[in-house]
């Protein structure tokens, strides 16, 4: 099974939490690794339930494949909101005036950090955001 | 995610362990039972030796409580911080919040 499709809702969050590091589990990844991508995974998820579908609630369809040559693991968050594209805002502002006076760009700046490759594109009325992590 | 938190006491101060996952299923939680403990001592230490994880959801408990202290002059230290969880704060500039202790 190399799909799920769950309600964007926080709660969710352990779903596909099980899905993504199972895979990572089954090939041995280490822990470290398991916990950046664990990272990434919740800023993306959290945002589409977050912002998506507000007011509403709607689907998430995460797509996770770890492929060969290099060994890497693909997560795709795939949903049928707003247009969003979380990359083409500047990177958040972390001076402490910043921090204190708004919430909010720290989590995508997180997956840039953590991750190898992070993409986005709008298709078909989906927000698709790809996320590569070497393993 | 599953989470402990247990607190020691010293006298006016406090010293809170923190064991587990911070994510955002459980982040709200750990803000009330902080939000308390900051209300009621003077400075904040959080032994994060065994915290394993932190997401952004957890950074905005922390700051909640920063401002708590800091609004009565009170200081949010931190002590044990962990590798992967220094690389989420150094990212976010969070490191500019805590005073580092040994």
């Amino acid at each position: 099974m190399e799909n799920i499709t769950v309600t964007a809702e926080i709660p969710n969050l352990d779903v596909v939490n099980g899905f993504v590091l199972g895979k990572l589990e089954e090939r041995g990844c280490p822990q470290r690794i398991q916990l950046q991508v664990r990272l990434a995974v919740e800023e993306i998820f959290v945002n589409i339930s977050s912002y998506a579908y507000d007011p509403e609630v709607g689907p998430a369809e995460v797509h996770c494949e770890v492929l060969e040559d290099p060994l890497r693991v693909v997560i795709q968050f795939m949903d049928h909101g707003k247009p969003f594209d979380p990359l083409a805002k500047a990177d958040a502002d972390t001076s402490e005036e910043a921090l204190l006076a708004r919430d909010g760009g720290l989590g995508i700046l997180l997956v840039k950090e953590t991750m190898d490759d992070v993409r986005y594109s709008y298709e078909g009325g989906k927000n698709i955001l790809t996320i590569i992590k070497n393993l | 995610m599953s989470m402990d938190i247990s607190l020691i006491k010293h006298g006016k101060d406090a010293e809170v362990k923190l064991k587990g996952f911070i994510d955002a299923t459980n982040a709200y939680e750990v803000e009330d039972i902080l939000v308390d403990v900051a209300s009621k001592y003077d400075d904040l230490l959080l032994d994060m030796e065994q915290l394993e994880y932190i997401s952004s959801a957890g950074l905005r408990t922390f700051k909640r409580i920063y401002m708590d202290l800091r609004r009565k002059g009170g200081v949010l230290s931190v002590k044990n911080v962990d590798k992967s969880i220094m690389e989420v704060l150094e990212v976010t500039g969070f490191t500019r919040l805590f005073k580092f202790v040994d």
